[in-house]
């Protein structure tokens, strides 16, 4: 299942808190210098358009987290109670 | 009224410094200052990238400085990044960090003499003037740039010693004043006011800024553990006579800078008082910085840069102040430049 198809399954009740978490994972993690450029480009382009809690930022926020800090933002997910995410993720 | 500026040192990746560029415009800060050390990332790619991703805050160096980058390139550059960012840049410039310079042997002689001839330099250059100038420090023979630079770029100089205090206000277009303490800045008023007088103009025309170290967080200690690297920076390179003034001694204070100058934190570190916190920093919960820029305020600065390192945690420490800092300062147009 895509990286698209996945971030369909979060409720749009979440998306907010899912963004905030994930925003806070990709800016302190300690391995952030692994945010390919193009990627980060494209989450700067969202974020000045207000849209990273909207589907489309999501899926960037998600694809950078899991490239950063794969762990934490798994554990994010569980605590977000997103479990069907994370098991979507681990067959991904 | 009051308004707010932001510096950002690119010691952080350029998508972290960038991302925190567009929330503090989202937020309402007016004005944005990069600071130029040869050992962060560059000054004016950071500022370009910025540009490219804001809309309407001011931005410019903050400050640079005219020993290691010489004023016409400086020129260039602020009008250069004119063009991405029409009508938003200004430039702040200053005689440079100590610390910073002594790591590449370079001394910052003739000050004053260097300021004033650099300010006449940029301001030339970046409004399209042919240069031609046989200075005491600068010369040039005749350079212009090959484009038109649209509007003019207002120039901050970054200052802290009297005469230097006097020179920014009688040539500047603001003056940012390296003070968190209100009576430091209480002091500076009165070599600015000196400065004003020589120019004959109006003190009402200067934009005064108290370019303050920063620190919030909802718990004192969160936000004074953040603090202390800068405040550490900033005694290094603070002048004996504003040292005297808060009870530091200069050779507490030649430690710390070796200590700097070696790279050993964790001494450099453990000199730092409280006492070096209040008199260098805001420092505190929301409701301590807000009294400490009151008082910033009635001392008559209009702009309040908070600077380094922000809080504990950038981003909430941001969120914090747009939400529990600037209702204080707001007028019913909302802040300054919002």
């Amino acid at each position: 299942m895509t990286l698209e198809k996945i971030v369909r399954r979060i409720p749009s009740s979440s998306w907010e808190v899912t963004s905030e978490r994930l925003i806070d994972i990709v800016l302190n993690s300690k391995h952030a210098n692994k945010m390919p450029s193009g990627l980060a480009k494209t989450i700067l382009y969202y974020w000045q358009r207000d849209q990273l809690a909207s589907e489309i930022g999501l899926q960037r926020l998600l694809e950078a987290s899991l490239h950063i800090d794969p762990e934490k933002t798994v554990e994010a997910l569980k605590e977000l109670g997103l479990q069907e995410l994370v098991t979507l993720l681990e067959s991904h | 009224m009051t308004a707010f500026a932001i510096e950002f040192v690119p010691r952080d990746l350029y998508w972290k410094t960038t991302f925190y560029a567009i929330q503090a415009e989202k937020t309402g800060f007016n004005t944005l200052w990069i600071t130029d050390h040869f050992n962060n990332r560059n000054v004016y790619v950071s500022l370009a990238i910025i540009s490219a991703y804001t809309d309407k805050i001011r931005l410019g160096p903050g400050v640079t400085n005219p020993y290691l980058i010489h004023p016409i390139v400086t020129g260039q550059a602020v009008s250069t990044l004119n063009e991405i960012a029409p009508g938003r840049v200004v430039c702040g410039i200053g005689a440079g960090d100590r610390t910073t310079l002594h790591m590449v042997d370079v001394q910052p002689s003739k000050p004053l003499s260097t300021i004033r001839e650099s300010v006449e330099i940029i301001r030339g250059i970046s409004s399209g003037r042919k240069m031609k100038m046989e200075g005491k420090i600068f010369t040039v023979l005749g350079g212009k740039l090959n484009f038109k630079v649209e509007t003019k770029i207002p120039i901050f100089i970054g200052a802290q010693g009297p005469k230097m205090l006097a020179l920014a206000a009688e040539i500047g277009d603001g003056v940012l004043i390296n003070a968190s303490h209100p009576k430091d800045v209480e002091r500076a008023m009165m070599f600015i006011e000196k400065g004003v007088i020589k120019a004959e103009k109006k003190l009402e025309d200067l934009d005064i800024a108290a370019y303050t170290s920063f620190s919030v967080a909802n718990k004192l200690e969160d936000a004074a553990k953040a603090v202390k690297p800068v405040v550490a920076y900033i005694v290094a390179g603070c002048p004996e006579s504003i040292l005297g003034k808060h009870g530091i001694s200069m050779e507490t204070a030649t430690k710390i800078r070796q200590a700097i100058v070696q790279s050993n934190w964790k001494d450099a570190f453990s000199y730092i008082t409280e006492e070096m916190v209040e008199a260098f920093s805001i420092c505190g919960t929301p409701e301590m910085v807000v009294e400490k820029i009151s008082r910033l305020v009635k001392v008559g600065t209009t702009q309040i840069v908070v600077g380094s390192p922000i809080g504990p945690n950038i981003r909430k420490s941001i969120n914090t102040i747009a939400a529990e800092v600037f209702p204080h300062f707001m007028s019913k147009e909302g802040i300054e430049g919002d």
